[in-house]
């Protein structure tokens, strides 16, 4: 009989056991009237129920479009391929979308891992930081800076995706899942997703408008963002896709570049 | 700090509280059902803001809160994750609960989390690492923290002494409480044959701070008797018996009720904890 192992060489032996890496931790169990591999198992589905539940829990329109079996399937492969590195499971499907996107299953399925990154970012949009709108001062203050010098906060729980499917149809029709699937002739979707009061809000954008606010979320100032939108399409105004930002409460600050350098 | 939340001190009372999940918590918020005290799983928070926060901040105002965790790996040869316990820390500073606990396990090794309660085994090398972690993380919180014993499935070669010394030498060396999970007592009796009176006379009767108690399912058709701590049924019969003798030797001791898959009506959960507050309400006069 070797040495007992320490505790690192054991708990390294335990995960392998756990991940199907090899069984020779067990001839440190005792068996006690069973086999110990049979023991290492209990645990070896343990873990795999948990984490696969946690996938299910965070991706319910994936769920929905692919089914039970597909999606037990897709999880184990995952959680062999990019094993948990959090102690809080609301991280663990943070890859799931693209590693959809490399499965042969799914290659016919393009859009499956845009709703996948919509899962995703509506369980990033619940769960991000509060923050307090702009006040109507602030907002009064704001509307005499140049917009070169403009750049705005937007509140941490707003999310954008910009999908060449029809990912936020798709997704409401995973909700309640009956008759004929949408097609995905209609062309790609934009979607903006935040926070209001508790609930996880999401509306399609036009592409100017998105453009902007993809602009605004990188940190570039208004006069930046604005020009971005309009070579989208030159029709596009600013002032409605502020105005909106505002009435949500989606804007947190307004920083004047001049004012701060 | 508009996070630092004025909360009054609420201590948690020797009465049978339930453990908060996501399902009730608006019937909660509704009805404000008579519960003496919550518990929640500390991860569940872990995100920065949000509903769940929207909604734990009132709980917490009207209620006793402990925050119980799951996922800080205490035992794991690895050092602790700095981050998990950071996070940890500032949860506690918000919302200032009576009590905070962990499990007496690990589940981390090498940068990959299995996310489960697994056992450690039952040596020196294990206790003394136990030790000093605790105190790593009693001196991180700057308050007292509870250790949970887990039910397991196995057990270790190599193992050392009795799983009962093991979770009494962790008390009293580091310093820290005991949430002393009487169902985990009776599943692991059952699991590796011992006598669960005995286990529950050799605890630290005086660091007991809380008892958990919950519903666990058995394995048919293997050669040996096996329990799963599953949270999924009622209490059993046999631990509410052992229920008693806990009560017999700590004292009236905070209570929860834990009911984690195919969670029921917050009635089923109320009617338990009310089953509890009996056998406290026997402890007290037993006493008195």
């Amino acid at each position: 009989m070797p040495a007992a192992p320490r505790l690192h060489e054991l708990q390294q032996g335990f995960a392998d056991a756990v991940l199907g890496r090899g069984d020779a931790v067990a001839a440190w169990v005792d068996g006690a009237g069973l086999e110990p591999v049979a023991r290492l198992r209990i645990y070896r589905n343990t873990v795999a129920n948990t984490l696969t539940a946690a996938l299910r829990e965070s991706y319910p329109a994936v769920l929905a479009l692919v089914g039970d079996d597909f999606f037990d399937v897709m999880a184990e492969r995952y959680r062999l391929a990019h094993p948990s590195t959090c102690g809080n499971l609301q991280h663990f499907g943070s890859a799931l979308a693209g590693f959809i996107e490399g499965m042969p299953e799914a290659q016919t399925l393009g859009y499956l891992a845009d709703v996948a990154r919509l899962d995703w970012l509506r369980q990033l949009t619940a769960l991000s930081a509060d923050a307090e709108p702009v006040d109507a001062a602030r907002s009064a203050a704001a509307a005499v800076v140049e917009p070169e010098s403009l750049r705005i906060g937007l509140h941490p729980s707003l999310h954008l995706l910009r999908s060449a499917y029809p990912v936020l149809t798709l997704w409401q029709w995973c909700q309640a899942p009956s008759g004929a699937a949408p097609g995905m002739d209609g062309g790609g979707e934009q979607v903006l997703l935040w926070r209001d009061g508790g609930d996880v809000a999401m509306a399609l954008l036009d592409p100017a408008t998105f453009r902007c606010i993809e602009m605004l979320a990188g940190r570039h100032s208004v006069a930046s963002a604005w020009a971005a939108a309009t070579a989208v399409d030159d029709e596009f105004d600013l002032e409605p896709c502020l105005r909106d930002l505002l009435a949500q409460g989606l804007i947190v600050a307004f920083i004047d570049e001049e004012s701060s350098t | 700090m508009s996070e630092l939340l004025p909360f009054a001190q609420r201590p948690i009372p020797a009465a049978a509280g339930i453990g908060l999940r996501a399902p009730h918590i608006e019937r909660v918020l509704t009805e404000r059902p008579p519960v003496p005290w919550f518990e929640v799983h500390s991860e569940n928070y872990f995100g920065a803001g949000g509903a769940m926060h929207a909604a734990l901040s009132r709980i917490r105002a009207d209620y006793p809160l402990s925050l119980h965790g799951v996922g800080l790996s205490l035992g794991s040869a690895d050092g602790l994750d700095l981050q998990h316990l950071a996070t940890l820390r500032r949860l506690v500073d918000r919302y200032q609960p009576a009590l905070v606990s962990d499990h007496i396990c690990w589940g981390e090794i090498g940068g990959v989390h299995l996310n489960d309660l697994l056992p450690l085994p039952c040596t020196q090398e294990a206790l003394d690492l136990m030790v000093s972690r605790v105190q790593q993380v009693q001196d991180a919180l700057g308050r007292e923290f509870l250790v949970e014993n887990v039910s397991s499935y196995l057990s270790f070669r190599h193992a050392q002494m009795p799983e009962s010394a093991f979770v009494a030498e962790l008390v009293r060396r580091s310093g820290c409480g005991l949430l002393l999970d009487v169902n985990n007592v009776y599943v692991n009796s059952v699991n590796h044959d011992f006598d669960p009176l005995e286990y529950l006379r050799a605890m630290p009767h005086a660091s007991v701070r809380e008892i958990h108690l919950a519903g666990f399912t058995r394995k048919d058709q293997l050669p040996v008797p096996l329990l799963i701590d599953s949270h999924s049924r009622p209490v059993a019969e046999e631990v509410w018996s052992l229920y008693e003798e806990a009560l017999a030797l700590c004292g009236p001791t905070p209570t929860l009720i834990e009911w984690d898959q195919d969670i029921p009506e917050l009635e089923v959960l109320l009617a338990e904890a009310g089953r509890a507050e009996e056998k406290l309400h026997a402890c007290r006069a037993a006493i008195a």
